[in-house]
């Protein structure tokens, strides 16, 4: 059962890791190669 | 010749599991053709199942073009991988793009598969016993979360489980059942205030730039940490980038139509032909749909928490609701949530981000699998 239970905490600590660093690299390309018109508006 | 003995004469040979399996096949291209659920998979599956359980028909017996089909699309895993170019070719990642932070939302949404996996291997060999699950098994019974045909199918075949075709026909069906399963749990976790809220529109479109890296980055990033799932997110992101790149617009035609129709019809007519009555009607089955439904709803749970910590965090500016849509099921769960928003508020348009955290999901969801890929076997 501790072994399901490590496949449970591991397993969503590296989604989260993955796909935060997916999300870094995503915000940092995206102000890199952002267009010029694009901005936030309510 | 042994005529009455049953080497001529089909129905002699029907047991109880196959008669049975013929009404089940009945029962999906019904749903199929005359309820219009999931026609695409349920009508070729239906018919497979139907092939399968005919007695001495031989379809699905070592030979038949049902069994060749298994080895050739389904054990190699070719099947799921073909049908991700489709799905990747056919999304628009825009959505996520102009609000990536949804990209958490997706992640918390897979707690649906650890959840049930872990509820699932307590009940077999983890724990209780009573039922035959191992490692493995809970393990493919927990990815039917994340709401992913091909995922799924690739996770349970690598996984070795004795329960692939339950799995498959479980999380095509429930994706179809999104807008049952989904509606009750939202609603319960978010008031109708909350459901009300509205979110600011993004002005301005992302750059062909970004669209061109996006799938290129993601693979990189996603290869390098967590390599089991490089097979997964390669097809997706290379199907995406047939669409984006503009160079090559027949082939991202061709991957969004003939080719995935093609795989489409091979793979759900297969899936169909592992459904021979005397593996699939055992206790363990309905086990494993009931599984997916615990998956989905625990899905669906952790990603309304998330949105709504991330709505108090950003000042009311995130709808709960779209943390739903992490789930994948792309775009069902999407249409849900933007359906429940125009109930709360008819001026209450939440497609787009509910689309964005829609396609997180479906990276998610991949990710999972690979994850599941990686650590089962280390600790199996």
């Amino acid at each position: 059962m501790l072994n399901a239970l490590w496949v449970v905490l591991l397993g969503m600590a590296i989604i989260f890791a993955v796909l935060g660093v997916l999300l870094l690299v995503m915000t940092f390309l995206d102000r890199l190669v952002r267009p010029k018109e694009k901005k936030e508006e309510r | 010749m042994n005529i009455l003995g049953g080497e001529f004469l089909g129905f002699l040979n029907l047991n109880w599991q196959a008669a049975a399996m013929l009404v089940i096949s009945g029962v999906l291209m019904w749903l199929g053709i005359a309820r219009k659920v999931e026609p695409v998979l349920l009508v070729p599956i239906g018919a497979g199942c139907m092939l399968a359980n005919i007695p001495l028909g031989g379809a699905a017996e070592p030979g038949g073009f049902l069994a060749i089909l298994r080895e050739a699309g389904i054990h190699t895993e070719i099947f799921p991988l073909l049908i991700f170019i489709g799905v990747g070719a056919m999304i628009d990642f825009e959505p996520f793009l102009q609000r990536p932070y949804t990209i958490l939302l997706g992640a918390a949404a897979q707690f649906g598969i650890f959840g049930t996996f872990f509820l699932a291997y307590l009940l077999g060999d983890g724990w209780l016993h009573i039922l035959d699950f191992s490692l493995q098994d809970a393990a493919s019974i927990g990815i039917i979360g994340s709401a992913d045909g091909p995922t799924s199918i690739f996770v349970s075949t690598t996984l070795q489980s004795k329960y692939t075709a339950a799995i498959v026909v479980a999380a095509y069906s429930y994706m179809a059942m999104v807008p049952i399963i989904q509606p009750p749990i939202i609603k319960a976790m978010c008031s109708k205030e909350e459901r009300a809220l509205k979110m600011p529109i993004v002005a301005g479109t992302i750059s062909q730039r970004t669209k061109i890296l996006f799938p290129i980055i993601t693979v990189l990033v996603v290869g390098l940490i967590c390599p089991k799932a490089t097979p997964l997110i390669g097809c997706l992101m290379f199907g995406n980038l047939l669409r984006e790149c503009g160079a090559v617009e027949s082939l991202s035609r061709t991957a969004q139509n003939e080719m995935v129709n093609i795989v489409t019809i091979l793979l759900g007519i297969t899936v169909g032909g592992m459904m021979a009555g005397t593996e699939f009607l055992r206790p363990e089955t309905i086990l494993v749909f009931v599984m997916g439904v615990v998956a989905f709803s625990l899905d669906t749970v952790a990603g309304v928490l998330l949105g709504k910590l991330m709505c108090r965090l950003s000042g009311r500016k995130i709808n709960p609701m779209i943390g739903a849509c992490g789930i994948s099921a792309f775009p069902m769960s999407a249409r849900v949530v933007n359906r429940l928003g125009l109930e709360a508020n008819p001026y209450n348009h939440l497609l787009m981000p509910a689309a964005g955290a829609n396609t997180a999901g479906q990276i998610a969801s991949v990710v999972a699998g690979g994850v599941m890929l990686m650590l089962v076997p280390m600790f199996a």
